[in-house]
C-alpha cells in the first residue's frame, strides 16, 4: 500500500474509532465525524489525481457540499439534545431510565 | 343656404351651447357668488327651452329633420368616428319637453335645496346630466350615445348619493351603477357586433346594411342594455333605491329622462327590430312582466317617492310593450306625456315632504286638501293623468298604446298583464291621493307648511299645465306613421277605461271597508310579497354576495391552505416522512456503540486485507 493511501485510510479508521468510542461530550463524536469527512474528501482527490479522469474532479466539491448539509444536521440535533437535556453530555441522556 | 335649414342647424347647436356655457364659467378658479346657481343654470336652460321651440316649430311646419355633422374626431383602422348630431322627429320633440321639465325642476331645486351649502354644484351637476341627456338623444352614431349613456349613468350615481353620509345613499348609488353597469355590458357587446359586422357605428348605415344579417345578437343586446337603464324585471331594484336622493334628482332623473333613456335607445334604433321576432317578443313579455310586478309592488309601499318610482318603473314596462308591438312612436308619445305628469307628482311629493318636515311616510299624512291646496290639486291633477283620465295628457298615450295592445294578433298573455297593471295603477294613484289629501291630519301639529313661495308653485303649475295640455297637443300636431286601427268592438275600445274604473271603485270599495272590520287580520302572503317588492331584493342581494364569497373563502381556506400547503405540499411530504422514519427506527433500540463497533471493526478487517 502507498504511504498516502495508507495516511488517508489510518485518518479515516482514526475517526471512525473516535466515533465509536466516544465517551463523555456529543460533541466530539460529531468533530470525528468531521474528520472522516475531510479523509474521504482526499481520497476522492487522489482518485481523481491517480487514475486522470478529470471528468471526476467535480466530486469532491459535491462531497464537501453534502457533508456540509450533514454537520449542518448533526448540529441541530446537538442544539435540540442542549435545549431538553441541558448539555450535551451522554451520560444524561438515559439519566432517567430504571 | 337655405334660411329654414340655416336656423335649424345654428338653433340646435346653439341650444347645446347655451347649456354647456355655465359648466364653463364654473372652470375659473375664483369662487362663484351665492347665486349663481339661480342666475346662470337656471336662466340658460330656460334660454335653451326657449331657443329649442325654434327647431321645434320648423318641424311643425315643415317637417325638416337634420343630420349635423361637426368633426372627425378620430378613427378606427376600418371606420371613422365623428361629432355628428342627429335632430329627427324624436330629438326635436324630446329636446324641448325635457328643457321645460328641467327648467321647472331647477326653479323647484332652488327652493327646495337652499339650505344646503353645495347649491352650486347640484345645480351643476344637474346640468351635466342633462347636457349628457341631450348628447344622448340627438347622438347620430353609437360612440356618441355610448358617451351621453355613461354620462347620465354617472351623474345618477352622484346624485343619488348626494347625502353621502348616509349608508343607504351609498348603497343605492352603487346599486344605481352596479345595474346600469350590467346593462352597459349588452350595448356594448351591441357596438362589438356593429362594428365587427357592419363596419360603422353610424345609424345611417347600420339602418341600411342590416337587411343582410341577422340581427338577433345585438339586439338581445341592446334589449339588455335597455333592461338595465330602464329598470325593466330582473334589473329593476336601482330603481326604488334611487329615491334615496333629493326630490329634483328623483324628478329630472329617475322620472322624465334618464330612465327613458333605454326605451329611447330601441326606439331609435327600432328599424333594425322590426322584422326579428324574437327581440320584439321579448320586450313585449319583458315590458307585461315589468309593469305588472312593479305595480303589484307599489300597491303595498308606504313611502310616497317609492310609490312614485314604482308607477315610474311600471309606465317604463309599459313603453317596453310598445315597442315590442312595433310601435315606437307610440312608445315615444308616452315617454313625453309620462315626462310631464311624473316631474309633477315628483315636485309635490317635495313640496308635501318639506312642508311637513321631511316625512315621507304617508301613513303620517293627510288633510293635506285644505292645508296644501295648490300642492294636492295638482297632484290629483297628475295621478288623474297617470291613470289615463280621458282627454288629459296621459290618455292619449296610454289609451293608444293598450288599442294597439287590443288589436295586434300578438300574445294575449301579455295583454292580461298589462290591463291588469292598469287597474292597480288606479289602485295605488287613489291611495296616495287618499292618504296624502283627503281625511284628517295624521302628522304632527307644528309642521311648517308653506307653499306660498313662488318657487316652489309656478313649476308645479307649468308642469300641470303641460300634464293637461301636451297630450293633446302632440297628438294633434303630429301624423303618425303607421296607421291606428280604429275600429274594434265596443268593449275593446273602452278596455283601458274599464279596468281604470274597475281598479278605482275597488280601491274605493277598500277604503270605506277600513273602519267596518271587514278582516281582523289582514292576508299576510300577499302583502309581504308586494311589500318586499316580491322579495327580489332581499334574495338576489343577500344570495349571490354570500355565494360568491363564501365560494372565495372556501377556495382560499380548504383548496389552498389546507389542502395544497397542508396535505400535498410541503406539510405533507414532513408529515409522511415523519411517519416512515418512526416506523422504521422502532426497530432499532439505540445501542449506537454497538453497531459503530461492529461497522469499525468490518472496516479495519477490509482495509486490513487490501493492504496485504
Amino acid at each position: 500500500m502507498t504511504p498516502v493511501h495508507f495516511s488517508f485510510c489510518s485518518a479515516f479508521i482514526l475517526g471512525l474509532m473516535g466515533l465509536t468510542f466516544h465517551r463523555t461530550h456529543l460533541l466530539s463524536a460529531l468533530l470525528c465525524l468531521e474528520g472522516m469527512m475531510l479523509s474521504l474528501f482526499i481520497a476522492l482527490a487522489l482518485w481523481t489525481l491517480q487514475f486522470e479522469m478529470t471528468g471526476f474532479s467535480a466530486a469532491p466539491m459535491l462531497l464537501l457540499a453534502f457533508s456540509a448539509c450533514e454537520a449542518s444536521a448533526g448540529l441541530a440535533l446537538l442544539v435540540a439534545t442542549a435545549r431538553t437535556h441541558g448539555t450535551d453530555r451522554l451520560q444524561n441522556l438515559n439519566l432517567l431510565q430504571c | 343656404m337655405h334660411p329654414t335649414t340655416l336656423i335649424l342647424s345654428s338653433s340646435l347647436i346653439l341650444v347645446i351651447a347655451i347649456l354647456i356655457y355655465p359648466l364653463l364659467t364654473t372652470l375659473n378658479p375664483n369662487p362663484q357668488d351665492q347665486k349663481w346657481a339661480i342666475t346662470h343654470v337656471k336662466t340658460s336652460v330656460k334660454i335653451a327651452f326657449l331657443v329649442s321651440l325654434l327647431p321645434l316649430m320648423i318641424f311643425l311646419d315643415q317637417g325638416t329633420e337634420t343630420i349635423i355633422t361637426n368633426w372627425h374626431w378620430m378613427n378606427t383602422a376600418p371606420f371613422d368616428i365623428n361629432i355628428s348630431f342627429k335632430f329627427d322627429h324624436y330629438s326635436i320633440i324630446f329636446t324641448p319637453i325635457a328643457l321645460y321639465v328641467t327648467w321647472s325642476i331647477l326653479e323647484f331645486a332652488s327652493w327646495y335645496m337652499h339650505s344646503d351649502p353645495l347649491m352650486n354644484r347640484f345645480f351643476k351637476y344637474l346640468l351635466l346630466f342633462l347636457v349628457a341627456m341631450i348628447l344622448l338623444v340627438s347622438a347620430n352614431n353609437m360612440f356618441q350615445l355610448f358617451i351621453g349613456w355613461e354620462g347620465v349613468g354617472i351623474m345618477s350615481f352622484l346624485l343619488i348619493g348626494w347625502w353621502y353620509g348616509r349608508a343607504d345613499a351609498n348603497t343605492a348609488a352603487l346599486q344605481a351603477v352596479l345595474y346600469n353597469r350590467v346593462g352597459d355590458i349588452g350595448l356594448i357587446m351591441a357596438m362589438a357586433w356593429l362594428a365587427m359586422n357592419l363596419n360603422s357605428w353610424e345609424i345611417q348605415q347600420i339602418f341600411f346594411l342590416s337587411k343582410n344579417f341577422d340581427m338577433t345578437l345585438p339586439l338581445i343586446g341592446l334589449i339588455l342594455a335597455a333592461t338595465g337603464k330602464s329598470a325593466q324585471f330582473g334589473l329593476h331594484p336601482w330603481l326604488p333605491s334611487a329615491m334615496e336622493g333629493p326630490t329634483p334628482v328623483s324628478a329630472l332623473l329617475h322620472s322624465s329622462t334618464m330612465v327613458v333613456a333605454g326605451i329611447f335607445l330601441l326606439i331609435r334604433l327600432h328599424p333594425l327590430m322590426e322584422n326579428n321576432n324574437i327581440a320584439l317578443t321579448t320586450c313585449l313579455c319583458l315590458g307585461a312582466l315589468t309593469t305588472l310586478f312593479t305595480a303589484a309592488c307599489a300597491l303595498t309601499q308606504n313611502d310616497i317617492k317609492k310609490i312614485v318610482a314604482f308607477s315610474t318603473s311600471s309606465q317604463l314596462g309599459l313603453m317596453m310593450v310598445t315597442i315590442g308591438l312595433n310601435q315606437p312612436q307610440l312608445a315615444f308619445l308616452h315617454i313625453c306625456t309620462h315626462a310631464f305628469f311624473k316631474a309633477m307628482l315628483f315636485l309635490c311629493s317635495g313640496s308635501i315632504i318639506h312642508s311637513l318636515n321631511d316625512e315621507q311616510d304617508i301613513r303620517k299624512m293627510g288633510g293635506l286638501q285644505n292645508l296644501m291646496p295648490m300642492t294636492s290639486t295638482c297632484l290629483t291633477i297628475g295621478s288623474l293623468a297617470l291613470t289615463g283620465t280621458p282627454f288629459l295628457a296621459g290618455f292619449f298615450s296610454k289609451d293608444a298604446i293598450i288599442e294597439a295592445l287590443n288589436t295586434s294578433h300578438l300574445n294575449a298573455w301579455a295583454l292580461i298583464l298589462t290591463l291588469i297593471a292598469t287597474s292597480f295603477t288606479a289602485v295605488y294613484s287613489f291611495r296616495v291621493v287618499y292618504f296624502v289629501t283627503m281625511g284628517t291630519p295624521r302628522f304632527l301639529p307644528l309642521s311648517p307648511i308653506n307653499e306660498n313661495n313662488p318657487s316652489v308653485i309656478n313649476p308645479i303649475k307649468r308642469l300641470a299645465w303641460g300634464s293637461i295640455i301636451a297630450g293633446l297637443i302632440i297628438t294633434s300636431s303630429f301624423l303618425p306613421s303607421k296607421t291606428p286601427i280604429m275600429s274594434m268592438p265596443l268593449t275593446l275600445k273602452l278596455a283601458a277605461l274599464l279596468v281604470t274604473i274597475i281598479g278605482l271603485l275597488t280601491a274605493l270599495e277598500l277604503t270605506a271597508m277600513t273602519n267596518k272590520q271587514f278582516k281582523i287580520t289582514p292576508t299576510i302572503p300577499p302583502h309581504h310579497f308586494s311589500n318586499m317588492l316580491g322579495y327580489f331584493p332581499a334574495i338576489i342581494h343577500r344570495l349571490t354576495p354570500k355565494l360568491n364569497l363564501s365560494l372565495g373563502q372556501s377556495i382560499a381556506t380548504q383548496l389552498i391552505d389546507q389542502t395544497w400547503f397542508e396535505a400535498t405540499g410541503p406539510k405533507g411530504v414532513s408529515s409522511l416522512q415523519v411517519k416512515m422514519a418512526k416506523t422504521v427506527s422502532d426497530a432499532q433500540q439505540g445501542m449506537i456503540k454497538t453497531y459503530l463497533t461492529i461497522f469499525l471493526l468490518t472496516t479495519t478487517i477490509a482495509i486490513l486485507l487490501t493492504m496485504i
